[in-house]
């Protein structure tokens, strides 16, 4: 798929991002040197397995990384500015109002206490000069963006399903009509069929807003569904980008075929899994870190570090087997 | 049928515990009070025949006393009497020290002195302490923090009244600054001017301070480690990720998920914020309950003693059913549990 | 006999492991050994220094003396020397708060193990009496049984024992009911032991380091209320504990005689036992639970 320019225009670009974890036994490389960049107005997913560093890779974009974690080294280029570098207040300033997050643990998410309205007018007061009224109809028009009835505005957190609380927060993420999303996991610990639709409903940020939704999963399915461009991870690093059509339809990575043939498909007859087990982060393996696992490694694999190549337009691979 | 609502239940509950536990409690002090070897009532009547000097007529004073006190019933008419003089007529009985002053006269003239201090006291170290603690574990990475939270926790487990001595020691005798005894100066006329005001402050000012320091102390150390639970919650992290103001945060997502927790713990500390404060009083002879309670024994004023516990069990009772129909405004989830 | 010296050994290198955690914890228990350690070997050194008599006993030495090589801290308004005296009161309020503190742990561990294991009505009971004591103000039925009954050493223990279990038995109630779901209590269950055998081989052992920390509350609540009781005047005149010294401090005027030193002395032996314990029960939070530590980068 040729690239018009305008859209290719990077909007969110992550150069050599390292996201360390200090413990006794020495530092959990979680993200270990990750590059990618997303366009405007595309659904951009970051798929990979669990503990391959996606979630970590996330909150450091974010810089919500605390300690005993930190960021060592890498860029994070946000519309031109390097979110890494910038002061706390220019931070707090962007957040939410060109930035917002959807997390992982949704249902944890939303402070038992106060009320639904106000956990989402509070933000939206905290960046802008609107009135208190102005606020509460924005946060009930988001709510009937995200097909909640307006009561739920009143209600406490525990009142709510696991789905509505999801959905709340997506309405109060697109409140300030930011231009990146970045959903985490936002299908994880939902049914199926709650699942289907808010995907759909991030999808629809993208046609709706020109939203650029930035979406972390491993469930290869959920990409499958609503992503333009994919980003394989594995341990701490990205292996594999492309259109969601290239990748899926010929997957360059070995480790991208072992997900993709792991998928169950009605009318498949085997599911081939990934034999071994993912290494830990406190000792990555040398060379390519896949190399343990993968069928096709050669002798140079354990050696070097296959760097991140485009093989052709948008379509980027590390592995040697491309180099 | 009537549709009881889940909140009338949640009421209904809480009373009934409240008066099952209240009459357990007298229950348990009218039997420790006479099980104990050497029934102190027949004591002070003993002690009366000593004093009488014609063995005669001290009889007849002294049945007459036993009459008056019940005594001469057995022991399971007394209890049934104590009970319904209690529940129904709120009758304490007679001081004996006093006579024939009610007991209860001779509590109200203290109990004033006792809930203003203990009231001030709890209100401001309460408060203060959940403020100061929820910033200590805010921002609990500093060095400053840490250090004053290490000293924090030193001296919160000093008991009031060594604290009460430390201070009469330092600052009464050592500086002079604040007396070291009683509620005000006798050389002060009582009533609302000025000079009694004044010199109620300085009288208090040592008694108070003895109860607020570690009380004070103990807050801020407990909300220091819950602000610290509260810090790693995901709700919190997600408040930051919206780019909320810090003071909102702060207030909105910290503060407000602390007061559950230490209100419930509230509740649960007056029993031993009261045993201490007694003892401060009795230090400072403080003309309070406390030190009522204490000198009642050293005059054999057995109906006294009682008729405090009472007063004090029933107080303590009381503030905690109080404090458990607060919850539910306090915290959401609290209001939908009957359902 | 080799297997059995092996376990003992994994679990003294556990046992070990605990103190690497938690530095707070190293303090905490060197201090109350510190304090152990004077409060067992000062009465027998005594009995050398000051001449076969215990300190405790009146008017062997001249009033009123200042400090010296012979009496490092002088002697009192008695004629007692005073760091004899003052080692003597720390042994007592120890040994009252390891009695009461230990009999009072005792009872809170049966009524928590108990009530949280059974559940349904029992633990309905249980719960509410706990809840009953907790709430009522101890004191004044204290002062009362101290009154009237001319209590000995032991009989108080069991007296202030019998005020202080609740405190430790809702923290350690709340642990059983954790334990009780964890999956091998079930296969206890399906493996044919009876309830005592899984409260006590199963869950038991699991709580050891709550018991820890609830012993340490209850040693330190225990003090407390004898301290107490002895500010007022009461309890057994025979156990020169810290309390009945400061009683009698008040009682002779020392603060007014401006011998800040002595009183000074007493109240920080008594504030080194509370700082002790207490390190000890933090230095136990962080050990096991080293995730605090962790989230908050300390």
């Amino acid at each position: 798929m040729a690239c018009e320019s305008e859209r290719c225009m990077s909007m969110l670009e992550v150069q050599n991002l390292e996201v360390y974890y200090e413990s006794v036994w020495g530092n959990y490389k979680a993200v270990d040197g990750a590059s990618f960049k997303t366009h405007k107005n595309e659904v951009f997913s970051i798929a990979g397995e669990s503990g391959c560093g996606k979630s970590t890779l996330v909150d450091g974009i974010l810089r919500l990384i605390k300690p005993p974690g930190h960021i060592p080294s890498g860029k994070v280029i946000f519309e031109g500015t390097n979110l890494l570098k910038i002061p706390e207040d220019e931070l707090r300033g962007i957040r939410w109002v060109k930035m917002a997050y959807v997390p992982q643990g949704a249902m944890n998410s939303l402070n038992p206490i106060i009320r639904v309205e106000e956990q989402m007018t509070d933000a939206i007061l905290d960046h802008g000069s609107m009135s208190k009224e102005e606020a509460r109809e924005l946060a009930g028009s988001m709510l009937k963006e995200v097909s909640l009835p307006v009561e739920v505005a009143r209600m406490y957190p525990h009142e709510l399903s696991g789905g509505m609380k999801q959905r709340v927060i997506i309405a109060t993420a697109i409140a300030l009509k930011p231009i990146l999303i970045i959903a985490d996991e936002p299908t994880t610990a939902l049914d199926v069929v709650v699942q289907k639709g808010i995907l759909q409903l991030l999808e629809s940020l993208k046609e709706k807003y020109g939203m650029t939704v930035i979406v972390v999963s491993h469930d290869m399915a959920a990409h499958a569904q609503i992503a333009d461009r994919i980003a394989i991870m594995y341990a701490g690093k990205v292996m594999e980008i492309g259109s969601i059509y290239d990748v899926f339809e010929q997957p360059l990575h070995p480790y991208t075929k072992g997900l993709i043939s792991a998928i169950p498909a009605i009318g498949k007859k085997y599911v081939k899994g990934i034999p071994g087990l993912a290494p830990s982060p406190l000792n990555w393996p040398q060379g390519c870190r896949f190399h343990p696992r993968c069928p096709h490694a050669m002798d140079i694999c354990s050696e070097v570090e296959p760097t991140m190549k485009e093989v052709s337009p948008e379509r980027h691979v590390a592995c040697h087997l491309y180099q | 049928m009537v549709k009881i609502s889940g909140f009338a239940i949640f009421i209904l509950k809480k009373v009934l515990i409240y008066t099952v536990t209240l009459f357990l409690a007298f229950t348990l002090v009218f039997w420790v009070l006479r099980l104990i070897p050497g029934d102190p009532w027949s004591r002070f009547v003993d002690n009366l025949r000593i004093l009488a000097i014609d063995p005669q007529i001290s009889r007849e004073f002294i049945e007459g006393y036993k009459r008056k006190f019940g005594l001469d019933k057995d022991i399971f008419t007394q209890y049934i009497l104590y009970l319904s003089n209690l529940f129904l007529r709120f009758d304490l009985g007679i001081s004996i020290a006093s006579y024939p002053t009610p007991v209860q006269v001779v509590i109200m003239r203290s109990l004033p002195w006792s809930i203003g201090l203990l009231a001030i006291c709890v209100l401001i170290s309460w408060s203060i302490g959940i403020v100061a603690g929820a910033f200590i574990g805010w921002k609990h990475r500093s060095k400053l923090s840490s250090a004053m939270f290490t000293i924090a926790l030193g001296m919160s487990q000093i008991p009031y009244f060594i604290m009460a001595i430390l201070l009469i020691m330092i600052l009464a005798y050592g500086f002079g600054l604040f007396p070291g005894r009683w509620a005000f100066s006798p050389s002060v006329t009582p009533g609302l001017n000025p000079a009694f005001i004044l010199s109620v402050i300085r009288h208090g000012f040592l008694p108070a301070l003895s109860i607020v320091v570690t009380s004070f102390l103990g807050w801020l150390v407990s909300t220091r480690a819950l602000t610290m639970t509260i810090l790693g919650e995901d709700y919190l992290l997600f408040a930051e990720a919206k780019g909320l103001k810090k003071i909102r945060m702060l207030n909105r997502y910290v503060l407000r998920n602390l007061l559950l927790p230490q209100a419930t713990g509230l509740a649960i500390s007056l029993g031993y914020v009261v045993n201490g404060a007694y003892v401060v009083e009795y230090i400072f002879q403080y003309p309070g309950v406390g030190t009522l309670l204490i000198h009642s024994f050293r005059f054999l004023d057995y109906n006294l003693a009682q008729g405090i516990i009472f007063v004090t069990m029933f107080t303590v009772l009381t503030a905690n059913l109080i404090m458990d129909f607060l919850y539910p405004l306090i915290d959401p989830r609290v209001r939908t549990q009957g359902k | 006999m080799s297997q059995l010296l092996g376990t003992l050994k994994q679990r003294a290198s556990a046992f070990i492991s605990l103190f690497k955690r938690s530095p707070t914890l190293i303090v905490g228990v060197a201090l109350l050994s510190l304090i152990i350690f004077l409060a067992i070997f000062a009465p027998i050194i005594d009995q050398y220094r000051l001449e076969g008599h215990k300190a405790t006993d009146l008017g062997y030495f001249e009033k009123f003396l200042p400090p010296s090589l012979k009496h490092p801290l002088g002697t009192d308004h008695f004629g007692r020397d005073v760091l004899g005296l003052h080692l003597t009161g720390l042994k007592f309020s120890l040994i009252v708060g390891a009695l009461a503190g230990s009999v009072a742990t005792l009872i809170s561990v049966c009524i928590a193990v108990i009530a949280g294991y059974r559940g349904g009505i029992i633990d309905s009971i249980l719960n509410g009496v706990t809840n009953s004591v907790l709430v009522i103000p101890s004191l004044p039925i204290l002062i009362v049984v101290a009154y009237y009954t001319r209590l000995d050493l032991v009989g108080m223990c069991l007296t202030l024992a019998a005020f202080s279990w609740p405190w430790s038995t809702r923290v350690i109630r709340a642990q059983v009911l954790t334990l009780k779901e964890r999956t091998f209590v079930d296969l206890a269950r399906v493996s044919g032991q009876n309830g005592f055998e899984i409260m006590f081989a199963e869950i038991l052992p699991n709580l050891i380091p709550y018991i820890i920390v609830g012993l340490g509350f209850s040693v330190i609540g225990a003090i407390f209320a004898e301290t107490g009781l002895r500010i007022i005047g009461l309890g057994p005149p025979t156990v020169v504990s810290l309390g009945l010294l400061l009683q009698q401090a008040l009682q002779y005027g020392l603060l007014t005689q401006k011998r800040y030193a002595e009183v000074m002395s007493m109240i920080l032996l008594l504030i080194s036992i509370f700082i002790s314990l207490n390190l000890i029960n933090k230095g136990m939070d962080e050990a096991f639970n080293p995730r605090l530590k962790k989230v908050t980068g300390q």
